[in-house]
């Protein structure tokens, strides 16, 4: 008899536990800001790369903390899967789709006209659409990213406070020839040009896009062939860690060359840390996930207007490493 | 045997006795193909016994390579020799000179295939050796190479599946002298054939076989080459009467 | 078929020699040889200092190893008349494998190896599970490969549609395994493991008064892919297994009725087309210290670009591992050259199909001599 009582007061007792938190939780989850908006994102390149973890770690963590329902997109960089992308998330009918300017303004007009027109919202982030953001700002369209081609000039001036002269002969190893995405090369370009820097563009192969190890021993046959060479600058974030190696095969001492790049891979990280890089142009990737799925929800739910955000604040150099490197690690920055 | 639900062969009890040279005639489709690949291990059939030298081979243990160790060797027609391999390599594939891990041994392999060629088959002068590929040889010289390749293994049944197709009349008359040393060593040989006048001179034991089953056994000298053609053309005639 | 047509006494009429050009072109590798030279003699007119001196040679050594292994793999592979399209895809996987041993604290299904641990103590457990690592790669390579040969085999599902299927397959699982995240092996080149397998020899020719990270030298991973490339050639030309797969190339009928197991081959021959792309993924993380999930992903063309400049034929039945390591030299050399000289990858693909071409055209000529007269040269 006893048995029995304590037995059933436990088991009243756990029942009331869970209905309650059964409750709360609906409670917790009705006062979501996100609720029933669904978000489709474009990642850009493959799941876990470089320069694609952030921006999905930041989008995630938005999603999560907004209640949104978040799809990601992911193109290898191509940007017709963009578009084909794009075609499917109109498809699906969702509160909100964020894409990437790779394309450019004049493929996604069309697209983005039928998409608002259905009342859905499209914001951008990592490559602008300036033209469509202007025109669509009412409707929520806003831009959460590096402009490119400033990002290459901020990596430049890095490059040329760090001693790089007037007269001195750089290497800039990018993509020069396939539209929007060579534009960070050419900020990085002119910029040194402007300063007065004989600069040798060189334009890389789709394979090294893909598989960066495979420059090494081009750049290393550059530089025996151009030995007064005095930098080395990319926006490929998968070459840029490659570059002391580069220096090394080639025979020059740390520090010997300038090196300009962009994003934190752990290896670059280790470089300038060690001095060997001297900038690395941050994009606080995560921002350019997170600001856009808070776009979405304050324009799907108060139809605000769209905002921009220009996520680069600078470059990592030598002085400032230390303090992001946990960060980092964490794919946060 | 049967392919899904396409029974190739039904009923069929074949037996080749130890010298003599068994005819397999019958039209296209008839099954005569399906029964040699059964018979030298190529295939295994859904149903039936094998007996060689009077035992029972179970089924599991069957294979080419048992064939050519049980002395039953095979020429077929035009596919049993790789095309761009060399001489040396034809002779011997699946049946390596090697050493413990399996590495073959060259020098062994071309001399004993230049001897072969001289001897066995008898091709002199005229620029084939152990290294010529075969892609290099004339229809008659690949028969010669495949016909060469089972006399040296020595076998006890030569299996001939349509041997003089595409060659030259003289080609053709050096086919049948071979089939007829077959018999003349004392071993046996299962002979299919088209060309009636061939194996009706030949055969010591004709089978005839037609959509799957053997519809008729016809000695040596029981039938003339015109009565056989007529029972053929009779067969044929039936068939289509029947279609 | 005996002597009936000869009735004169035998005789036996010596094997005629062909003429000592004729013999040296008939050697193998002997006209793409030239090739390369020609491209190289070519290189170091236009760009002496970068192909007269010693760095550049050395820097092809150090990284381009795991896409020899795989031309090398491959040319086996075309030779039984396959392809294989997933080795990208395996060297991603493997490669993942391998880093995963070393950085098990961040990888979801091996933390707890170093739970608890004191940094000291994970450093140690480091250098030697990596070893456990070694074995892993290779073990996955294998059974990836393996599965490849199933559905080849047994399946019945041609290879290049099989291969094509399993690439997704491989890859999506080491993205998933590495959690979508890429990290660098820290360190790496402190281990024992790194000096046997990916350290550099004769250090002392090359290494000035630099104090280096990695010293300049012969990279042992190219000694190893040599010793390699000689195994693969006696195991194509010389093995009862390499021969079995050139009869499949050549006909895989013809392969069955002469008593060879064509089903089993074909499965032991992806499966070792999967050990050497593991070998390639493993080899390419050591050397990089890094693992990235795009790893690997781009080779797939070039690689089988060499395998064909190098000679092998597409229709399989013959394959040329000598052709096919020069064949990969080539085109990384034109890649590597057009780059010295600051023009750009697209002019290299430029000239790398024109290369191709000739290559090709090449090995025809060779093959066939007659074939000449059809473009109007040849004797009267």
């Amino acid at each position: 008899m006893r048995t029995t009582l304590r037995t059933t007061v436990r088991t009243l007792g756990v029942a009331a536990m869970a209905t309650s938190m059964i409750v709360l939780a609906g409670v917790a989850k009705a006062a979501m800001l996100g609720d029933g908006v669904t978000v489709y994102m474009q990642m850009g390149g493959q799941p876990g790369e470089p320069p694609v973890l952030p921006r999905t770690n930041g989008a995630k963590a938005a999603a999560a903390a907004l209640g949104v329902k978040l799809i990601e997109q992911y193109s290898s960089w191509q940007a017709e899967t963009m578009l084909a992308q794009f075609r499917e998330a109109m498809a699906a009918k969702p509160s909100c789709i964020v894409i990437m300017g790779h394309p450019g303004n004049d493929a996604f007009a069309d697209l983005v006209a039928d998409a608002v027109a259905q009342g859905i919202v499209v914001t951008s982030g990592n490559a602008p659409l300036k033209e469509l953001q202007v025109k669509y700002a009412d409707k929520g369209f806003g831009y959460a990213g590096v402009d490119l081609y400033e990002g290459g000039a901020i990596t430049a001036r890095a490059m040329l406070g760090a001693g790089l002269k007037s007269g001195d002969k750089a290497l800039v190893f990018g993509n020069f020839s396939r539209g929007d995405r060579g534009l960070s090369d050419k900020g990085m370009a002119d910029t040194l040009e402007k300063a007065g820097v004989k600069v040798d563009r060189v334009e890389m192969s789709e394979e090294v896009n893909g598989s960066p190890p495979l420059a090494i021993p081009q750049l290393v046959a550059y530089l025996q062939q151009h030995p007064d060479t005095k930098a080395i600058g990319t926006q490929h974030g998968g070459i840029t860690p490659l570059l002391p190696d580069v220096m090394q095969q080639a025979g020059k001492k740390p520090g010997e060359l300038i090196l300009g790049g962009i994003d934190t891979d752990p290896k670059t990280v280790a470089a300038v840390k060690a001095g060997t890089m001297t900038a690395t142009l941050d994009q606080q990737l995560y921002l350019q996930g997170f600001l856009p799925v808070l776009q979405c929800v304050l324009s799907v739910k108060y139809k605000m207007g769209g905002f921009a955000t220009n996520t680069a604040a600078g470059t990592l150099s030598p002085k400032n490493v230390d303090a992001l490197v946990p960060l980092i690690d964490a794919g946060i920055r | 045997m049967a392919y899904g639900n396409v029974v190739a062969l039904r009923n069929v009890d074949f037996a080749v006795g130890r010298n003599e040279i068994v005819g397999l005639v019958g039209d296209n489709g008839a099954g005569k193909s399906t029964l040699i690949k059964i018979i030298t291990g190529v295939q295994r059939p859904t149903s039936g016994r094998l007996y060689i030298r009077d035992k029972l081979i179970p089924w599991s243990e069957y294979s080419v390579r048992r064939a050519h160790e049980l002395r039953i060797e095979t020429v077929y027609q035009e596919k049993s020799l790789g095309e761009k391999q060399p001489l040396w390599r034809n002779f011997f594939a699946g049946r390596q000179i090697t050493d413990r891990l399996g590495f073959i041994k060259v020098k062994q392999q071309k001399e004993i295939a230049d001897r072969i060629l001289l001897d066995t088959i008898g091709f002199r002068g005229v620029g084939i050796d152990a290294d010529s590929t075969v892609s290099k040889l004339s229809g008659g010289e690949r028969q010669g190479v495949a016909i060469g390749r089972a006399m040296h293994f020595d076998a006890d049944l030569i299996v001939l599946d349509e041997p003089t197709v595409a060659l030259a009349l003289k080609e053709v008359r050096k086919v049948l002298a071979f089939i007829e040393k077959i018999k003349a060593r004392g071993r046996a040989c299962i002979y299919i054939e088209h060309n009636l006048a061939h194996v009706h001179e030949l055969a010591d034991r004709l089978v005839v076989v037609d959509r799957g089953e053997v519809v008729s056994v016809i000695a040596k000298g029981e039938m003339t080459l015109h009565d056989l053609t007529d029972h053929l053309l009779a067969l044929q005639a039936a068939k289509e009467a029947q279609a | 078929m005996t002597a009936v047509a000869d009735p004169s006494p035998r005789q036996r009429r010596p094997r005629q020699r062909a003429s000592l050009g004729a013999r040296l072109i008939g050697t193998e590798g002997v006209p793409i040889l030239l090739v390369l030279v020609v491209v190289l003699a070519v290189l170091m007119v236009l760009a002496p200092n970068a192909f007269l001196g010693w760095r550049t040679y050395i820097s092809v050594m150090i990284n381009y190893q795991p896409q020899l292994i795989c031309a090398l793999g491959l040319t086996l592979v075309i030779a039984a008349a396959e392809i294989d399209l997933s080795f990208p895809s395996v060297i991603t996987l493997c490669s993942l494998i391998f880093a995963a041993f070393y950085r098990f604290d961040n990888v979801w299904w091996l933390s707890w190896v170093g739970a608890g641990l004191s940094p000291e103590a994970i450093k140690l457990l480091q250098a030697q599970l990596c070893w456990l690592g070694v074995f892993a790669a290779l073990g996955v390579g294998a059974l990836v490969g393996f599965i490849n040969g199933l559905l080849v085999a047994r399946v019945g599902i041609p290879s290049i549609i099989a291969t094509l299927a399993t690439a997704f397959v491989w890859r999506g699982l080491a993205v998933f395994l590495a959690s979508g995240r890429q990290f660098s092996l820290r360190d790496f080149n402190q281990t024992d493991l790194w000096h046997v397998t990916t350290g550099r020899l004769l250090t002392p020719l090359f290494s000035g008064d630099v104090v280096l990270r990695k010293p300049d030298g012969i990279p042992i991973q190219a000694l190893v892919v040599i010793a390699l490339a000689v195994l693969l050639w006696f195991i194509l030309n010389r093995h009862r297994f390499g021969e079995a797969l050139l009869f499949i190339g050549d006909n895989a009928n013809v392969a069955r009725v002469v008593g060879i197991d064509v089903k089993a081959t074909r499965v032991k021959l992806f499966t070792l087309m999967g050990t050497l792309a593991g070998l390639a993924g493993m080899f390419l993380t050591m050397e990089t210290e890094n693992f990235t999930t795009t790893q690997g992903q781009a080779s797939l063309l070039v690689v089988i670009a060499a395998v064909f400049i190098g000679g092998t034929s597409i229709f399989g039945g013959s394959g040329t591992i000598v052709g096919s390591y020069i064949g990969l030299l080539i085109v990384v050399m034109l890649q590597i050259g057009m780059v010295a000289l600051g023009l750009g990858g697209d002019v290299a693909d430029m000239v790398i199909g024109v290369v191709f071409i000739l290559a090709v055209t090449l090995h025809m000529l060779v093959e066939r001599p007659e074939r000449l007269k059809g473009l109007g040269f040849g004797n009267r």
